[in-house]
C-alpha cells in the first residue's frame, strides 16, 4: 500500500483559517455594530499613542531636565495664555499635558494588562485544578474563593497594597510598586475566572474524549492542558475584555487616593489626584483631559467585551 | 367532516440567511384521514421535525413557512394569528414530543398540568375536570391514576412519564396528535407498551397521529401509512406494508436494506454511500442522485414530483411513464 | 478448540456510593446509599471473536464495559487480558503494556472527540503516548494510512470534528483505536447515535477491520438487531446481572429466560405479521432500590415464593448460562 504523507497543514491551513474567520459570523457582526466598531477605533488609538509614546508624544514629561516652573499652569492651545508647544496646556510641574496622557495610558494599560494576565492565570489554573480534582480541594479553592468575594475589590486590593508599603516601605523602589499594585488588582479579580473555568472543567472531565485520554494513560496534568484547558478558554476571553475595563478603573482609583502608582510615574489615575488639587483654582484641564482619556479607554474596553460576549453566544444569532 | 384531518400542500419551510435562504422543507404534500397513523421516517436532517413543528405553527425563528398551505379539517392554519394557532393547539391538536422530561413541568404536579389543559380548552372545571383527569390517566395505563395523579414528574419512570405526556395530548380531545419521536428516549420494553397505547387510542377515539421518528421499526408496529422523507422531500410514500416490504424508490430500497434484523442471518448490511447533503449544497435535480445506484440522464437536471406507482407514490424518474424519461432512455 | 480466552471477566462488580454530602446526613439523619451497577459478572471472549453485552438502561453494561477496559476500578472481581490480571496490584507495572493492546470507541461521536484537536492530532495521539513512531513523518504516514483503513480522505487529518458528519466522526474514533494496533476494543454503543444508513456503514466497516485485523470486540447495545448482527456470543444483563448468555444464533432462536424472552418480543420488528411471544409488562425498577431476591421477579410471570427471596445463580447448560430458578426447576 502506497504511503502518501498528510497533507494540509502548515501555510496553507493557517492561509484557509484565516479566510474562515474573515468571512464568519463574529466578523460580520463587528461590522455590523457601528458603536463596536467605534469603540475598537477609539481603543485602537489609546493603544497605539500609549505605546508609541516615546516617538509620538511631543515632550518627555519625565526629563527633569526639559521641565521648567515656567511653563506650568499653563492652559490648552485654543485658550488665552495658550501655548503653541503643549496642546493641552500643562500642570504644576510644567509637564504636557498630552505627553503625560500619553505616557501615563502607557502604565494604566501595563497595570491593566499585567494584573488581569494575572487574575487570568491565577484563577485558570484554580479553576482547573478544583474542576478536575473535585472533592476536598474543590471544597477548599471555592470556599476561599467564596471568603474573597465578600469583599470588594477596593478593599482587597487596598489591604495588599497597604500591607506592602507598611512591610517594605522605606525599602522600595518606585518599580517595585508597579509589581506590588499588580499583585493587588490582580488578587482581587481572579475568582470569576475560577468560578467560571472550574464550572466547565467539570462538564468537559466527563465528556468521552478525556475518557479516550485516560484510556490510552495520558497523565492528568497533560489532559488538563491540552484537552480541558482549551476547551472552557472561550469564555474567559469575554471575561478578560471586561476585567480589563475594571482593572484599569482600579488602578487609577488606587492611584488617586494616594496607594498606587508615584507621582513620579504618573499614570492617568494619579494625573487624576494631582489634577484635582487644581480643579477650583479654574486649572481644569489637569483633572479633565486624562479623566476624558480614562473614562473613553474604560468604556471602549468595556463595550468591546460586550460584542464578544453577544458574538460569541449562539443563542442570540 | 369527510375529508382528511390534515391536509398538507407544497408546503416549504425556509431559513432566510445573510448568504441566501435555506430551503429545509421543499414542496411536501400529504394527507392524514381520521384515524389514520401516518409515519413520517426518515434520517436526521431530512425535514420531517421541521414539517411536523410547520403544522403546530411552532417553528422557531428564523425559520418560517415559505409557502404552501396547511388544512385542519379544512379550515387554513398555517396563516393564523399566534392567538389564534394557540386555540387551535392543545385543543384540536395534540403534542407528544421526545423528551417526557423537559416536556413536563418540573415544579407542578402532573396533576395540575392535566387539569389546566383542561380547563383551557374544555367546558369542565374544578372538581369534573379533576375526575376527567384521572380517567385520562386510567386510560393511558398510568396504576393508581386517584393518588398519583398529585404527584411530581421526577416521582415517575420515563415510562410513565410519557403515559402522562400521552394523558396530556388527549386531555381537550383533539382530532389530530403529532408525535416526534416519542419513543426513542425510552427503553425497548417500554417502548413496545407506548408504541401500542397509542395504537389503541387512536383507534377507540378516532384521533388522526403524524408519527415522526427516524425507527423503521416503530412505523412498522404503528402505522397505516408512510412517508419518506430525504433532504426535505417525500420521496416515497403509502401503505407501511407495500412500502417496507416492496420499497420502490432506490432511498427507500436502501434504507430497508441497511436495518439489521432479528431474524436474519449475519449478511453484510446494504450500504448506500455518502451521506445526506446538508442544507447549503442540495443537489440539482433529484436530490438523492449523486447517491443513487440506479441513477440515469435526468435524475441530475429534472426534479420528480411524487408518482403513482403500484399501490404508492414514488418521487423517481425510473417510475415516469412520461416520454422525456423514456427518450433519455 | 479451546483455545484461551483474550478476555476473562470473574465476579465483576461495581458499587457506587451515591449518598448525599456528608453534611446532608448528619443533619437530616440519612443512610448511606450505594448504588450496585454491577454485580457477579462473569464471562469470557475468545480470540477474533464479537461478545456482545445487552441490556436496556439500569443493567450496568457500560460499567462493566469501563471495567474491562480499565477505565473503572472494579469492587470486586477480576479482569484477565490474555493471561495477564488487570486488577491484581502486583502486576501493575505491566499495565502499561497492556493498554497499548485495550481500546475504546465511545457512543456519542459529539463528545469522543476534542473538539479543538484536529482530526489528525485526534488519531496520532495514541500513536505519540505509545512511541510508535520514530519521526514526524512516520507518524503522519501512520495517520493517512489509518485515515484511509477508514474510509476517510488523509486530506480530512487538518479538519476539526465540527466540519464532519456523525458518521465520520465515528470512522475518526475507529481510526484513533486502530492507532495504537490494539487486539482488543471495547464498543460502547457505537451506533446509537447514528442514522440507520450511517450505522450500516460503520457496522460493515467494523466487520470488515475484525477480519483484515485479527480484532476481537466487545459490543454494547440496547439494539438487539445489530447485536444480532455483528456478535457471535451475547450477554444478557438486567439492573446489574448477568442473566443468561448463549451463542448468538441460540439465543435469538430460543431464549430460555423470561427477561430475554421479553426483551425479543418488545422489539419493533419490521415484519408485523410475525406473533408476539410474551407480553410487555412494567419497568426496569430503580437500581438504588432493588427487588429482594430475583430482581425480574416484579415483573416475571413465572415467579414463586423462591425467586421473591432467593437470588438465583448462572448455571451452565451446555454453550449457554441461565441464571433463573424457573430454568432450573424445569417450570420453563
Amino acid at each position: 500500500m502506497s504511503v502518501e504523507p498528510v497533507r494540509g497543514f502548515g501555510f496553507s491551513a493557517q492561509r484557509r483559517w484565516f479566510a474562515d474567520l474573515l468571512d464568519s459570523d463574529i466578523v460580520y457582526s463587528f461590522w455590523q455594530s457601528k458603536v463596536t466598531v467605534v469603540a475598537a477605533l477609539v481603543t485602537l488609538i489609546i493603544v497605539l499613542g500609549a505605546a508609541l509614546a516615546p516617538w509620538v508624544a511631543p515632550h518627555d514629561p519625565f526629563d527633569l531636565k526639559t521641565l521648567s516652573l515656567l511653563d506650568s499652569h499653563l492652559p490648552p492651545v485654543w485658550q488665552k495664555g495658550g501655548d503653541a508647544r503643549f496642546l493641552l496646556g500643562t500642570d504644576d510641574q510644567g509637564r504636557d499635558i498630552l505627553s503625560t496622557i500619553l505616557y501615563g495610558s502607557r502604565l494604566s494599560l501595563a497595570v491593566g494588562l499585567m494584573s488581569v494576565a494575572f487574575a487570568a492565570a491565577l484563577g485558570i489554573a484554580l479553576g482547573l485544578i478544583a474542576g478536575y480534582a473535585g472533592g476536598a480541594v474543590d471544597t477548599l479553592i471555592m470556599r476561599a474563593a467564596d471568603v474573597q468575594l465578600t469583599f470588594p475589590a477596593i478593599l482587597i486590593a487596598l489591604l495588599i497594597d497597604g500591607t506592602a508599603h507598611a512591610l517594605f516601605g522605606q525599602y522600595t523602589t518606585d518599580s517595585v510598586t508597579i509589581w506590588v499594585l499588580v499583585l493587588a488588582i490582580g488578587l482581587s479579580f481572579w475568582v470569576q475566572y475560577a468560578r467560571t473555568v472550574r464550572g466547565m472543567t467539570f462538564v468537559e472531565k466527563n465528556k468521552d474524549y478525556v475518557l479516550a485520554a485516560h484510556l490510552i494513560g495520558i497523565r492528568p496534568s497533560l489532559i488538563l492542558a491540552r484537552h480541558i484547558l482549551p476547551n472552557v478558554i472561550g469564555p474567559v476571553l469575554v471575561i478578560v475584555t471586561i476585567n480589563l475595563a475594571l482593572a484599569i478603573i482600579l488602578e487609577a482609583t488606587l492611584s488617586f487616593l494616594g496607594v498606587g502608582l508615584p507621582p513620579t510615574q504618573p499614570s492617568l489615575g494619579t494625573m487624576i489626584r494631582i489634577g484635582n488639587n487644581f480643579l477650583f483654582a479654574g486649572e481644569w484641564w489637569i483633572a479633565i483631559f486624562p479623566g476624558f482619556t480614562l473614562a473613553a479607554l474604560a468604556l471602549s474596553v468595556n463595550l468591546l467585551g460586550d460584542w464578544l460576549r453577544d458574538a460569541l453566544n449562539p443563542k442570540l444569532r | 367532516m369527510n375529508g382528511p384531518v390534515l391536509s398538507v400542500r407544497r408546503l416549504r419551510v425556509e431559513f432566510p440567511r445573510r448568504r441566501g435562504t435555506l430551503v429545509a422543507v421543499d414542496d411536501v404534500s400529504f394527507d392524514i384521514a381520521r384515524g389514520e397513523v401516518l409515519g413520517v421516517v426518515g434520517e436526521s436532517g431530512a425535514g420531517k421535525t421541521l414539517t411536523g413543528n410547520a403544522v403546530i405553527g411552532l417553528l422557531e425563528p428564523p425559520g418560517r413557512i415559505g409557502g404552501g398551505d396547511i388544512r385542519l379539517d379544512g379550515l387554513r392554519i398555517d396563516n393564523l394569528s399566534a392567538e389564534a394557532m394557540r386555540h387551535i393547539r392543545g385543543k384540536r391538536i395534540g403534542m407528544v414530543f421526545q423528551d417526557p422530561l423537559t416536556s413536563l413541568n418540573p415544579l407542578f404536579r402532573i396533576g395540575e398540568q392535566i387539569v389546566e389543559t383542561i380547563e383551557t380548552h374544555t367546558n369542565l372545571r374544578g372538581a369534573a375536570a379533576r375526575r376527567r383527569a384521572i380517567a385520562l390517566l386510567g386510560e393511558v395505563g398510568l396504576p393508581a391514576a386517584e393518588t398519583r395523579i398529585d404527584g411530581y414528574p421526577h416521582q415517575f419512570s420515563g415510562g410513565m412519564r410519557q403515559r402522562v405526556v400521552v394523558a396530556l395530548a388527549l386531555a381537550a380531545d383533539p382530532e389530530l396528535i403529532i408525535a416526534d419521536e416519542p419513543t426513542t428516549a425510552l427503553d425497548v420494553s417500554v417502548q413496545a407498551q407506548i408504541i401500542s397505547l397509542l395504537k389503541r387510542l387512536c383507534h377507540e377515539r378516532g384521533t388522526a397521529i403524524m408519527l415522526i421518528t427516524h425507527d423503521m421499526g416503530v412505523i412498522a408496529e404503528a402505522a397505516d401509512r408512510v412517508a419518506v422523507m430525504y433532504a426535505g422531500r417525500i420521496v416515497e410514500i403509502g401503505a407501511v406494508r407495500d412500502v417496507i416490504s416492496r420499497p420502490q424508490h432506490p432511498y427507500s430500497v436502501g434504507l430497508m436494506g441497511s436495518i439489521p434484523k432479528l431474524d436474519s442471518d449475519r449478511d453484510r448490511l446494504v450500504q448506500i454511500s455518502g451521506s445526506m447533503p446538508r442544507l447549503t449544497s442540495i443537489p440539482p435535480g433529484c436530490p438523492f442522485h449523486p447517491r443513487c445506484p440506479r441513477v440515469f440522464e435526468p435524475c441530475a437536471r429534472l426534479r420528480p414530483e411524487l408518482m403513482a406507482h403500484a399501490q404508492s407514490q414514488v418521487a423517481c424518474w425510473l417510475y415516469d411513464k412520461a416520454p422525456a424519461a423514456e427518450a433519455a432512455q | 478448540m479451546t483455545a484461551a480466552p483474550l478476555v476473562g471477566v470473574d465476579n465483576l462488580s461495581r458499587v457506587f456510593d451515591v449518598s448525599r454530602p456528608w453534611l446532608d446526613r448528619v443533619t437530616e439523619n440519612l443512610p448511606r446509599q450505594h448504588l450496585v451497577a454491577a454485580a457477579n459478572v462473569t464471562f469470557s471472549i475468545k480470540r477474533r471473536e464479537t461478545f456482545g453485552l445487552v441490556g436496556e438502561s439500569g443493567s450496568g453494561k457500560s460499567t462493566v464495559a469501563r471495567m474491562v477496559v480499565g477505565l473503572i476500578p472494579p469492587s470486586g472481581g477480576n479482569v484477565v487480558f490474555d493471561g495477564q490480571s488487570m486488577t491484581d496490584r502486583a502486576q501493575r507495572a505491566g499495565r502499561q503494556k497492556i493498554r497499548r493492546r485495550i481500546q475504546m470507541v465511545f457512543q456519542d461521536p459529539y463528545a469522543s472527540l476534542d473538539p479543538r484537536w484536529r482530526a489528525f492530532d485526534i488519531v496520532a495521539e495514541p500513536i505519540r503516548a505509545f512511541a510508535l513512531a520514530d519521526s514526524r513523518s512516520a507518524a503522519r504516514a501512520r495517520v493517512g494510512e489509518l485515515l484511509r483503513l477508514v474510509g476517510l480522505d488523509p486530506v480530512d487529518g487538518a479538519k476539526y470534528p465540527h466540519e464532519f458528519s456523525g458518521g465520520q466522526r465515528q470512522r475518526i474514533a475507529i481510526a484513533r483505536a486502530l492507532a495504537s494496533q490494539p487486539d482488543f476494543i471495547a464498543c460502547d454503543e457505537p451506533t446509537s447515535a447514528l442514522d440507520v444508513s450511517v450505522q450500516a456503514q460503520v457496522l460493515n466497516l467494523m466487520r470488515d477491520l475484525q477480519d483484515r485485523l485479527g480484532l476481537t470486540y466487545l459490543l454494547i447495545s440496547h439494539n438487539l438487531a445489530v447485536v444480532r448482527h455483528m456478535a457471535s456470543s451475547v450477554g444478557v444483563m438486567y439492573l446489574g446481572r448477568i442473566v443468561e448468555i448463549a451463542p448468538s444464533k441460540e439465543l435469538f432462536r430460543n431464549p430460555c429466560h423470561p427477561y430475554t424472552r421479553m426483551l425479543l418480543a418488545a422489539v419493533p420488528q419490521l415484519d408485523a405479521a410475525l406473533p408476539k411471544r410474551e407480553p410487555v409488562e412494567g419497568e426496569v425498577p430503580n437500581p438504588l432500590d432493588p427487588p429482594k431476591g430475583c430482581p425480574f421477579h416484579p415483573r416475571c410471570a413465572h415467579a414463586n415464593a423462591r425467586c421473591r427471596a432467593e437470588l438465583p445463580r448462572l448455571i451452565e447448560r451446555g454453550s449457554s448460562a441461565v441464571s433463573c430458578h424457573a430454568v432450573e426447576e424445569g417450570r420453563i
